[in-house]
């Protein structure tokens, strides 16, 4: 009934993905920005829509949607996965060798995106599958041995298999996002390269930020379906206490198969998706950091929840971009004058017997912009597990519900 | 009849009377699809439509008819609110015979009486719990027939008993005897007179044993016409309409909830929220924002109470600002009052700045936001809760009526109120304060017609010249408006011979959020005492604050530290009346009143006499030792 949000008369209504007017507004403001971002319509965000920062935020689009499948085993099932890397390569080589083409040692069968992208994410689901029954036996700590034992596993055999994989410091290409019909020249949705859209003309990044944006779409609402209903109702009730989940008649073996299933699908296409974005990838490049990456996206962003995960991605994503031109004013202000001079002078190290934490050549002394990172991701995850368990989307909770209760606390 | 004329010379029968069940046929044919009911299970609320409705009424009137049920039997009913309360009252009616509300707290030994003082033919016990009341006794009530169940769960051992029978079978028979007798039910509705009885609202009973009163046809009639309809009854004289939401909470088998539910929706269509129980009306009134609220003093102080904790539980920014609130809320309250419930312009510019600031969320979080009249009655109430809420924003009237005369008495009306006074009387109705003992009487077509099987008693209630005497002892304020002192039997003589009126003082002992009951002590004695009961949630909550530990009700209400914090109530309520009306002593009640006990009736009023001869023991310790 209009104006009584809190009157539910089916079950429909109560498990809405967006239950009030004021929602659907809100979303569909922020698809429209995220949609228009390239064209840098609006003021404050323009430098956003640069093809830089779009790169940028491509990568934090793919990275949402692997962290939307690591979300559903760890954030609703409760597995902890350190595995995630493994999948995500699983994904990633299976479509260099469906989509990629052959030639320097390695095999591809040049299929179009429609076959490669589903069947990475495929064989990732049917490997995930294999898995599974580890997690009924082993929980918590233990299970993320096991899964990191996967990574080795898996980091063996990409480097071994040239055929697929190209090699340890060499590589191999990928098919580019492209969308056609079959292996015809023009290919039907030219994504990977500059050209118009409905008569606008878009750079070759700002369309690779709109194919994503809509992928990212259809499994953020794939990832909400799954956990609204039935069966992440049956998740959250394995993570909570798994014994009496199989007391309320939840199959535990055959759950968290599916848990490891649907969420390796994602880091499958995830895998293929980074690969074929930037074009090349080491299989070095599949390792422990990336799943650890992974697991500071959910832990940052907000464990379980679907706008925690994406929020986590383009944390986690963005901040090292922002590190390093943070880095990069304050040695332009190092040359000024002023307290901020002296400001940016104390923080970094220009040289070997200045005090400072940040270094600003590329090797020594002090820091590293990526060993700042690293430091603030490890800081990041320390605190938001002490003090913000629900992560970034548990903070915008908090907010919320501050002026929810108002003029009470509770 | 009136509405003989409107329906046309040539179809009206001159006995054709206006009954509960014809006016929900009507929404039934009119508005079918359009909800009439909701009820909140298994977490969502459920909605019935009216073509549901009148289905199931038709089902249960059939049912009954299979049963036996003859024009004038009566069909009791005890069980929490819920829509099958409502369908087997308009069933039973539509089958001309008799409703009999129990209620649901009704111990073993008041169901049996009222079961055999009725003498009902067909008895609904909601669940196990109320049927484990009926069926040790059943042996001494030759008149029941059958027990009809609606919950299912707890009735195993009773399987295959043919004394009882589930809701959903009771349906079902009636389903397949409407099959068989199509008009029946039809020609019985059509039959029923203006002067039938229709239900037996049995009295609380404060003082003897309840007394049936009989209201009939007519009595409905004459109270939808005359209670709802009043000029400025509601504001804007916007009658109850289908889009209006009722929440139904209080028991179904008082008058005042019988007519703001059952008869609000059959007579305006209003839609009837049922909730879950009397535990989670708040929740529940959260969730509903009704349009019209009628609720017991009780309710109003506990949304009081916990609106001034719950603020107090605040952080420490929100704490200031609702504490802002309160003050901007006192202000306006007293200004609206003085203006008759209307805002005046300064008002009107307060209320603007408080609404959104703090009003509009807080009434939110209630439930009471969308509340477009709301209404207390049933019992006095202290004014200055009355002001709290009208000063929030909520338009709350004071009503006053009883079971013998439909609830229609007086009520205040939109932009006249005044607050301390039940309003004015009802237009087109006789109301008089009889200038000797003060009573106030009343005479309209609203009357009742008598009590159940007792004319001697029925007589006593009526004067010679055919006025109802209340029993209430009234005083004209301004010539317009009525103010109830207090019931006549109620009054303390001291032994100075000071008239005085114990309520007043209570009420006022009441709007502390510390203090749950009070009863004031002193006919024929040198000076007033009283014996507190306190309310455990709050006290409770403000002796945690203090970190004052406490065990049991009793324990905590003899702790020192309570025992100064009551005193500091009586303190200031002293203060307020005349030497005399003076509260000297007091003593804590040391356990929480109940129903069951016999200390309070089933509406929570106090049984006089039953707690003076409880706790004896206290009263003369107060009078008995000069200290």
């Amino acid at each position: 009934m209009r104006g009584r949000p809190l009157l539910y008369t089916s079950y429909e209504a109560d498990s809405a993905m967006l239950p009030s007017a004021s929602k659907k507004v809100a979303m569909g403001v922020l698809l429209l920005v995220a949609f228009t971002l390239p064209l840098q319509l609006i003021p404050g965000l323009k430098w956003l829509g640069s093809n830089p920062w779009l790169v940028v935020l491509g990568q934090a689009l793919i990275f949402a949607i692997g962290a939307l499948g690591l979300n559903i085993l760890t954030g609703l099932a409760g597995q902890v996965s350190l595995g995630h890397a493994f999948f995500m390569g699983m994904g990633a080589y299976t479509a260099a060798i469906l989509g990629g083409e052959t030639g320097r040692g390695v095999v591809g069968f040049g299929l179009p995106i429609w076959i490669w992208l589903p069947a990475a994410g495929i064989v990732a689901a049917l490997i995930g599958i294999l898995v599974a029954p580890t997690a009924v036996r082993v929980r918590g700590l233990y299970l993320a041995f096991v899964t990191i034992a996967l990574v080795f596993v898996g980091d063996h055999i990409f480097r071994n298999l040239r055929i697929v994989s190209g090699g340890p410091g060499v590589g191999r290409t990928w098919p580019p996002l492209e969308v056609k019909l079959w292996k015809e020249e023009e290919p039907l949705l030219a994504v990977s390269s500059d050209g118009s859209w409905f008569g606008i003309d878009f750079s070759r990044q700002a369309k690779q930020y709109i194919f994503l944006l809509g992928l990212l779409i259809v499994f953020a609402l794939f990832h909400k379906n799954i956990a609204r209903t039935r069966l992440g109702r049956a998740f959250a009730a394995i993570r909570d206490r798994d014994i009496a989940a199989e007391i309320m008649g939840v199959d535990e073996v055959s759950y968290k198969a599916l848990a490891f299933a649907v969420s390796s699908f994602f880091a499958g296409v995830s895998g293929a998706l980074l690969a074929s974005f930037f074009g090349s990838r080491t299989p070095e490049s599949w390792d422990l950091v990336l799943s650890v990456t992974f697991i500071a996206i959910i832990l940052i962003g907000g464990a379980g929840t679907t706008a925690g995960a994406i929020l986590g991605a383009f944390f986690v994503v963005m901040v090292p971009r922002l590190v390093e031109n943070f880095t990069r004013l304050l040695g332009e202000l190092t040359g000024g004058e002023g307290v901020l001079a002296a400001i940016a002078n104390f923080i970094l190290k220009s040289g070997a017997n200045d005090f400072g934490l940040i270094g600003t050549s590329v090797i020594g002394p002090g820091l590293s912009t990526f060993q700042v990172n690293l430091l603030l991701y490890g800081l990041l995850i320390v605190v938001f597990l002490i003090f913000e368990p629900l992560g970034l989307y548990g903070i915008w909770l908090r907010v919320r519900n501050y002026w929810k209760g108002w003029p009470f606390s509770y | 009849m009136t509405a003989v004329a409107e329906r046309g010379e040539t179809e009206a029968r001159q006995t054709r009377a206006v009954t509960l069940p014809l006016k929900v046929r009507d929404w039934a044919l009119r508005t079918p699809k359009a909800i009439a009911m909701r009820e909140k299970d298994y977490g969502i609320w459920q909605e019935i439509t009216w073509s549901d409705l009148w289905e199931q009424v038709t089902a249960a009137a059939h049912g009954l008819l299979a049963l036996g049920v003859e024009p004038g039997d009566r069909v009791s009913i005890q069980s929490e609110d819920r829509p099958e309360w409502v369908i087997l009252d308009v069933a039973t009616v539509a089958v001309r015979g008799i409703t009999v509300g129990l209620y649901p707290t009704n111990p073993e030994s008041e169901v049996k009486y009222l079961l055999s003082d009725s003498g009902a033919k067909i008895h609904l016990a909601e669940d196990q719990e109320q049927a484990d009341k009926v069926v040790p006794i059943l042996s001494d009530l030759p008149n029941i027939r059958k027990i009809i169940h609606v919950e299912p769960r707890g009735f195993r051992e009773w399987r295959g008993d043919d004394r009882f029978i589930f809701w959903d079978d009771f349906l079902e028979m009636g389903r397949k005897h409407r099959e068989e007798n199509p008009d029946m039910l039809e020609d019985l509705m059509s039959s029923a007179e203006a002067d039938e009885v229709m239900t037996l609202v049995y009295t609380s009973g404060t003082t003897g044993p309840p007394k049936g009163a009989m209201l009939t046809n007519a009595n409905f009639d004459f109270c939808l016409n005359t209670l709802v309809s009043a000029t400025d009854r509601l504001p804007g004289n916007i009658l109850p309409h289908p889009g209006d939401q009722i929440l139904t909470y209080l028991p179904l088998c008082h008058v005042a909830e019988r007519i703001f539910s059952t008869w609000t929706l059959a007579g305006y269509g209003s839609v009837l929220n049922f909730a879950e129980s009397i535990d989670t009306v708040q929740q529940n009134l959260r969730e509903i924002q009704p349009t019209l609220f009628f609720a017991v003093p009780r309710i109003w102080e506990k949304l009081h109470a916990g609106i001034l904790i719950k603020g107090k539980d605040a952080t420490f920014f929100k704490r200031i600002w609702f504490g802002a609130g309160l003050r901007l809320a006192r202000t306006i309250g007293r200004r609206k009052v003085a203006n008759g419930g209307e805002h005046t312009l300064g008002t009107r510019l307060l209320a603007a700045i408080g609404y959104p600031l703090v009003f509009r969320p807080l009434l939110e979080r209630v439930g009471l936001r969308r509340v477009r009249w709301s209404a207390s009655g049933a019992a006095p109430i202290a004014p200055e809760v009355l002001e709290f809420f009208i000063g929030m924003g909520v338009p709350l009237y004071e009503l006053y009526g009883m079971t013998e005369n439909s609830a229609v008495a007086t009520y205040n009306p939109v932009g006249r109120m005044k607050l301390g006074t039940v309003g004015i009387p009802y237009p087109g109705t006789g109301l008089r304060i009889d200038p000797e003992t003060g009573e106030v009487q009343t005479k309209h077509a609203g009357v009742f017609k008598g009590y159940w099987q007792l004319p001697d008693k029925t007589a006593a209630t009526f004067t010679d010249d055919g006025w109802l005497k209340t029993g209430d002892v009234g005083e004209w304020v301004d010539g317009t408006h009525v103010k109830i002192v207090d019931r006549i039997k109620d009054i303390i003589i001291t032994s100075g011979g000071k008239n005085v009126a114990p309520s007043e003082i209570e009420n006022k002992l009441k709007t502390s959020p510390f203090i749950k009951e009070a009863m004031v002590i002193g006919d024929r004695r040198n000076y007033l005492t009283c014996l507190v009961g306190i309310e455990l949630d709050t006290v409770g909550d403000w002796a945690t604050r203090r970190g004052i530990p406490y065990t049991t009700y009793r324990d905590l209400s003899e702790k020192p530290e309570v025992l100064e914090l009551v005193q500091k109530v009586i303190d200031e309520t002293n203060q307020d009346f005349a030497r005399v009306e003076s509260i000297r002593k007091f003593r804590m009640i040391p356990k929480e009143l109940d129903h069951e006990d016999g200390e309070l009736t089933a509406t929570q009023k106090l049984k006089r006499s039953a707690m003076e001869g409880m706790f004896a023991d206290l009263i003369d310790d107060m009078y008995g030792s000069r200290s």
